[in-house]
């Protein structure tokens, strides 16, 4: 047990004072020494090695009392009180408190019984308040996530500007956007137009016309397979970065993201990078006198397959 | 505490005041609970980070608070308000800047802390939570790059933003939804700036006050590790209250990374590029440079196709940070000397040299894109 304050104090041959102060280590968080009141003759600090038994009442050291009396007097300075001190835990390791310092539980407050059901009572009425809300706020904060798509057609430039056969040509568009409460904006996009090759488009098409369909699985568009001219979103497929025509060292002109160097022929066909799949064809058409017009589709990055979200 | 000078004739007005609240409050016995705390074999170097990161913050939430005097939320507007606070409000390119070189600073401050308190062993037992919350605050930093990065509305800000997100929604079965919930729609636009300024100012600067609060009343129930050799008696010889020492290394730290952000700030000020738009011309995206070697990482062909991508940018940054959350829990040796834990010195070693690597090849990587 520790040493209690007020505790007498006896060396080997007679009772010295009582302890008055103890000191403890703060990093140990262990009493390293007593402060013993010699009977008027001032104060000595006896470290605790000296100690040989505490009792609840007595504190017996080894030293006599004349080596005791022999020690330096104690220097109140060197030390500070505990509540100036910041100590971690300190009442689980110190316990020399003469008794108890106590205050009355009140009187209506000792029925244990309805202490637990207003504890209770506190978390039903939480929760009462809580719950419902739940749902509105997750509606509230839901209402822009999911818009439907928009499948009207967009007049990207004349067909005159593609000059050359599978060649990417990028053709940039404004799209008009009206975001919820916002003013009509216009947004600056882009695609990528190819005048395929039949060989490129027997790449691209597999020798089957393409159907694009809506979220309800309606027809909304088919590009026929022997139609030259074949449009890629501007979204690259791996993480949705714009990608470029480019000249490569060894795989000559191709489609090339800057971000994460995913490379694709001019049929949309991945050469090399980390792109999961080819490039998206959009729907398109081509009218006699050369307006091209796409349906501005995006397609979700990063997945095998497509999946449209704009 | 009764050594109070009483309120007496000679008392000055700021000694009155003093009394006046200390007999309320007790400041003087706060003062010296925060002030007297053991650093058990003394003041280090090794300690400044966290008081500094606490610095850091406070110049972030000021800078912060400034900049919205003048920038405005909307896709119509942030990037012309933001351009406006560069070029025409007096030293506003230097508040904007010192503030986009904090977060840099914040970053790297992290790292910092984090590997001395690893290296350290302090996150051992019985500073587990301690280290729990670090990690929710290192998460939370994160996030504050992300998010403040797409204020301006710029090219750069956008395709950080759209790459970032698109990553978001790799995460299995609640990707699409988390994504779309960031972005406020399928593509970025109003909502998602208007979602990102909302988390940027509230929801992390009060998530990340809380938790700082928690991070230092935790550390105060524990109290400091101190250094990972010395037997008692030569820790308690070197033992030192936090104050004046340790906290005036702190402060020499502090005035350190002060003068680097604003060196920073002042030589490199932040330059726009064009505003933001699906179509990003001749730029090539890329994110901030703490970012960079998991966006360089992402290039390599082992991590191509749909589940390359999902080890390379979910499963993997996952697997580590379930593995740094279940650290101090599958790691009980008390050993802390990290010359006696060779798997963690290793463990250390080569994340950072990875990280390294992988940025510094994200950088040569840029003059062969050109």
């Amino acid at each position: 047990m520790q040493p209690q304050l007020k505790s007498k104090v006896r060396c080997a041959d007679r009772e010295v004072g009582e302890v008055s102060k103890i000191i403890m280590d703060p990093l140990s968080h262990e009493v390293s020494h007593l402060v013993v009141s010699m009977n008027g003759a001032g104060e000595r600090q006896v470290s605790m090695g000296a100690v040989q038994t505490v009792t609840s009442e007595l504190v017996q050291l080894r030293s006599s009392s004349s080596e005791v009396m022999g020690l330096p007097p104690f220097k109140r300075d060197d030390y500070v009180t505990v509540h100036e001190v910041e100590i971690p835990g300190l009442e689980k390791h110190i316990h020399v408190t003469p008794g108890e310092v106590l205050v009355p539980f009140p009187e209506l407050e000792r029925n244990v019984k309805r202490r637990t059901f207003f504890a209770k009572l506190t978390y039903v009425t939480g929760l009462f308040i809580g719950l419902p809300l739940v749902f509105p706020v997750v509606k509230f904060l839901m209402k822009p996530m999911y818009a439907p798509l928009d499948n009207g057609w967009l007049k990207i430039g004349n067909i005159g500007k593609v000059k050359a056969e599978d060649v990417g040509t990028q053709f940039q568009y404004n799209r008009i956007v009206k975001e919820v409460y916002m003013p009509e904006a216009e947004v600056e996009k882009n695609v990528w137009l190819v005048k395929a090759t039949p060989a490129v488009l027997e790449k691209v098409y597999q020798g089957k016309d393409r159907e694009f369909r809506d979220a309800a699985g309606k027809a909304i568009w088919t590009n026929k397979k022997d139609m030259p001219y074949i449009a890629f979103s501007g979204k690259c497929p791996h993480l949705g970065c714009a990608y470029k025509w480019r000249k490569h060292k060894m795989l000559g002109q191709v489609f090339l993201c800057p971000c994460h160097l995913s490379i694709y022929d001019a049929s949309g066909k991945v050469l090399d990078g980390p792109a999961p799949r080819p490039l998206d064809l959009l729907p398109i058409q081509v009218s006699a006198n050369g307006d091209v017009q796409i349906i501005d589709m995006e397609f979700k990055a990063g997945t095998n397959s497509q999946t449209r979200i704009v | 505490m009764n050594d109070t000078p009483s309120a007496g004739a000679q008392s000055t007005v700021a000694e009155k005041v003093f009394t006046f609240v200390d007999e309320r409050v007790g400041l003087k016995l706060l003062a010296a609970k925060m002030l007297n705390e053991s650093v058990p074999g003394g003041s280090r170097w090794a300690y400044v980070f966290g008081s500094i990161l606490l610095f850091i913050f406070s110049m972030q939430a000021v800078t912060g608070v400034l900049l919205m005097f003048y920038y405005v939320p909307t896709a119509d507007h942030a990037y012309d308000s933001t351009q406006y606070i560069l070029h025409n409000v007096d030293y506003g390119w230097f508040l904007l800047s010192y503030h986009f070189w904090g977060s840099s600073a914040m970053v790297l401050c992290v790292f910092a802390h984090m590997s001395q308190v690893f290296l350290w062993g302090a996150y051992k037992k019985p500073r587990e939570l301690i280290w729990l919350v670090g990690l929710a605050l290192f998460a939370l930093v994160m996030a504050f790059g992300f998010t403040g990065y797409l204020l301006p509305w710029d090219q750069r800000a956008y395709w950080a933003t759209t790459v970032g997100v698109e990553i978001v929604d790799k995460v299995p079965v609640l990707g699409d939804f988390m994504a779309r919930f960031l972005k406020g729609g399928a593509t970025p636009g109003q909502m998602t700036l208007s979602r990102f300024f909302v988390i940027h100012v509230m929801v992390l600067p009060a998530s990340l006050i809380a938790l700082a609060g928690l991070h230092l009343f935790l550390f105060r129930c524990a109290g400091p590790a101190g250094p990972f050799r010395g037997t008692p008696t030569e820790l308690k010889a070197k033992t030192d209250y936090f104050f004046p020492r340790q906290i005036w290394k702190d402060v020499v730290g502090m005035a350190v990374v002060f003068a680097c952000i604003s060196a920073m700030a002042f030589w490199e000020p932040v330059v726009l590029l064009e505003e933001a738009t699906p179509d990003p011309g001749d730029y090539h995206p890329e994110p901030e440079w703490y970012f960079l070697f998991m966006f360089q990482h992402l290039r390599l062909k082992m991590f191509s196709g749909e589940f390359g991508q999902f080890l390379a940018s979910i499963a993997l940054p996952g697997a580590l940070g379930v593995v740094l959350i279940l650290l101090p829990f599958f790691d009980r040796n008390p050993e802390r000397n990290i010359f006696k834990r060779p798997v963690a010195l290793i463990g250390w070693v080569m994340l950072t040299a990875s990280i390294l690597l992988f940025t510094v090849s994200a950088i040569i990587n840029r003059s062969f894109l050109d």
